[in-house]
């Protein structure tokens, strides 16, 4: 008896679709370049600043990418000038084309991005059964997976469910920079998995190597393994970005990073279709 | 060589270390503290593994890493390295189980390889090295900074590892760290222990289908992660400390909530944990299931709530000045209920410590004096994260990281395992092995 009244008590803790994708207001949200507030002096003290290099310089070009910053807060600190900040966790792609922002120096403005591309039909189902497979992550991608199944999150919501075994499985949730010791296991699992089946890429690790790009022990991101088709940036990704990430998959959200850059919310975009 | 044996047999293998031509055996005793033996080699080294199991995978990584050959190691095979062939000890006449590398659940890759008579495991073997990114290799000639951030990639425990290094640094460098950088350090690790324990004992709970416990504990840990997030601005920690100071300074008002909250988790908690590890499901599941007996665990070289569990006394924060007075938590049994009885405790401790450490905070700066760097130093340190000690040591060459070595407490733990599942049912293993919760990548860098 006590242990129900305490479950009354304690009452709806899932939270709604909306106050999901928010930021709490104590942390760090995405940073953005700001064209006009990038002279050479701030682009070189940005590059020097950055602990997981982030920003990089072409000639003529300067851009941020996304999947390797580690979300410290340290450049907009001390560049607000040059660095916005963006709050959403609507963070999921399906082009890693759209998790870099790219300035043109001599037009000072941001290089027009392509309109994204739609995810696959066979995909766009009800309920999304996923096998996660770690291949070499620190275990805090896949603590945030498991999270997303807590009673804050509540993936079973959305139809969403972790099933033991690749037979079972409409998708594999990846996380870590694919180790050379999983390498084989992971196509393993991939071949084991029936089509249609769809890739996520969880976690900056999974999408590009992260701190981890350049050592010859891992493969530096499993697109470099099997076809993604969506990314999930966040060091780690945050649970909401990862349901972000299944409902962009099952075709129930629109995308709203495209160059690294958030779009507008529209009057569609956070809503679930079905 | 005798002072070695002698040390090994009195005290507790911290670390090996291997730098041409010098053998480094880091050697705790519990009168003269932290001491470093050294042993010259060039090609090989007596293995002192038969006689001291503790040295067992230090000397089969030494090998794997460096080609020194341990001349009389009982079992030598690799580590980490996957392309080396790896031949299994199978008992003859007995049905294996392969496990792994990708397992059921939502958690790390590693191999398990039962010999079992129907039901009962009689013997199991540990293969891990799937995790393997090559951290150490890694970290060599970067900068501080990004050291920093491959130590918060290291195992699952982002401050403590963090920790460590920013204190070999320090100790290196001679750095002074301010008081309330230093009780702020305590505090994100602190949170950091409740949050991995109360981890552990969700996990428990699930394992044995009490889904009651196991949400309302997962609730509360849920909350915790917020308020550590609150705190340093990201959900596990990472970002927050550096050589020197801490990144993050709140201000009077989130220094009170954080306090009212954390005392409202805390006892939310506390009775839920009393009262669960009291239920006679959990007795019924936990207790005589999964032992690893204290002779055991010092022949293992065991560390933190795994050690303590089998009825060693040993936290390193006995030695932290700010924890004082400070008895670790010890419990005898040795089993899964005294390893959820240790991982119950210590949370209740860490919220008490919490309380005190927020209450007293004392004010001024979180960064010590900038100075510029020596040429070349080197330094080392300990940190009792929540799965036990966590050891760096590193030479600097100016601000760089010329060499490290870490040694998470995973590494240490991992045989417990093998030890603990002899003679248990095989469905009994998800719960053993959940008891110890110990980090795949720690262990394989």
């Amino acid at each position: 008896m006590n242990a129900l009244w305490q479950t009354l008590r304690t009452g709806l803790l899932t939270r709604s679709l909306d106050k999901l994708f928010r930021l709490p207001a104590w942390a760090p949200g995405w940073p953005l370049l700001q064209p006009q507030g990038l002279s050479p002096q701030v682009r070189q003290a940005l590059q020097a600043l950055c602990p997981s290099g982030a920003f990089q310089e072409e000639p003529g070009e300067f851009r941020l990418d996304l999947a390797h910053c580690v979300l410290c807060g340290r450049c907009r600190r001390a560049f607000p000038q040059a660095i916005e900040e963006m709050r959403s966790l609507e963070v999921a792609v399906t082009r890693r084309s759209d998790l870099i922002q790219r300035v043109d120096l001599e037009k000072g403005a941001f290089v027009e991005a392509t309109p994204p591309l739609p995810t696959r039909s066979e995909l766009h189902l009800p309920t999304l059964a996923f096998r996660e497979v770690s291949a070499g992550n620190t275990g805090q991608d896949d603590s945030e997976i498991a999270l997303a199944g807590n009673p804050f999150h509540d993936m079973a919501r959305f139809g969403f469910s972790v099933v033991a075994s690749p037979r079972h499985a409409d998708a594999l949730l990846v996380t870590g920079p694919v180790s050379q010791n999983m390498r084989e296991a992971l196509l393993r699992t991939y071949q084991a998995t029936p089509e249609p089946k769809g890739v996520v890429a969880v976690g900056n690790e999974a999408i590009d190597g992260e701190v981890f790009k350049g050592s010859p022990q891992v493969v530096g991101g499993v697109d470099r393994l099997l076809p993604v088709d969506v990314y999930v940036p966040g060091s780690p990704a945050r649970p909401p970005a990862i349901l972000h990430g299944l409902l962009l998959l099952s075709g129930r959200v629109r995308q709203r990073l495209v160059g690294g850059r958030l779009q507008e919310a529209g009057p569609q975009s956070a809503r679930v279709a079905r | 060589m005798d002072a070695l044996i002698e040390a090994l047999s009195q005290g507790r293998l911290v670390a090996l270390d291997y730098q041409a031509p010098t053998l480094r055996y880091f050697v705790e005793r519990a009168e003269k503290g932290l001491e470093v033996l050294e042993l010259e080699a060039t090609t090989t080294f007596p293995s002192l593994a038969r006689d001291f199991p503790a040295l067992d995978w230090f000397e089969r990584a030494l090998w794997e890493a460096h080609g020194l050959h341990p001349e009389g190691h009982p079992a030598l095979k690799p580590l980490r390295d996957h392309q080396k062939p790896y031949p299994f000890d199978p008992i003859e006449g007995l049905h294996e189980v392969p496990v792994g590398p990708v397992h059921a659940g939502i958690i790390e890759p590693g191999h398990f390889r039962f010999s079992v008579l129907g039901e009962q495991i009689l013997h199991m073997e540990v293969r891990l090295g799937y995790q393997h990114r090559g951290l150490e290799a890694q970290m060599q000639g970067q900068g501080l900074a990004q050291a920093l951030l491959l130590a918060e990639r290291a195992g699952g425990e982002s401050v403590a590892h963090a920790l460590a290094l920013a204190q070999a640094v320090e100790a290196a460098w001679g750095v002074a760290v301010p008081p309330r950088a230093q009780v702020l350090r305590r505090v994100v690790l602190e949170l950091e222990r409740i949050f991995g324990h109360l981890g552990h004992l969700a996990g428990l709970f699930t394992d044995i289908g009490y889904a009651y416990a196991a949400t309302q504990v997962g609730k509360v840990r849920a909350l915790l992660q917020g308020q550590l997030e609150r705190l340093t601005g990201h959900r596990y920690g990472r970002n927050a400390i550096g050589p020197g100071g801490v990144y993050f300074d709140p201000d009077r008002g989130t220094q009170d909530e954080l306090q009212d909250a954390l005392h409202d988790l805390g006892r939310e908690v506390g009775a839920h944990l009393q009262a669960a590890l009291k239920h006679p499901m959990v007795l019924d599941r936990m207790r005589y299931v999964g032992p690893v007996s204290e002779a055991q665990a010092r022949l293992l070289g065991l560390v933190g709530p795994a050690a303590r569990a089998s009825g060693i006394a040993r936290d390193l924060r006995q030695e932290d000045p700010l924890y004082q007075p400070f008895s670790p938590v010890v419990r005898s049994g040795g089993d899964v209920l005294a390893r959820a009885q240790v991982y119950s405790e210590e949370v209740r401790q860490s919220f008490a410590y919490l309380e005190r450490f927020l209450a007293e905070l004392p004010s001024g700066p979180v960064w010590a004096k900038e100075a510029a760097p020596p040429p070349a130093a080197e330094g080392y340190s300990r940190v009792e994260a929540g799965r036990g000690e966590v050891f760096y040591w590193v030479r600097l060459e100016g601000a760089r990281v010329a060499r490290a070595r870490l040694v998470d407490p995973s590494f240490k733990n991992w045989r417990a395992l093998e030890i603990a599942v002899r003679g248990m049912g095989l469905p009994d293993f998800p719960l053993i092995n959940k008891s110890f919760d110990l980090s795949y990548a720690g262990c394989d860098l």
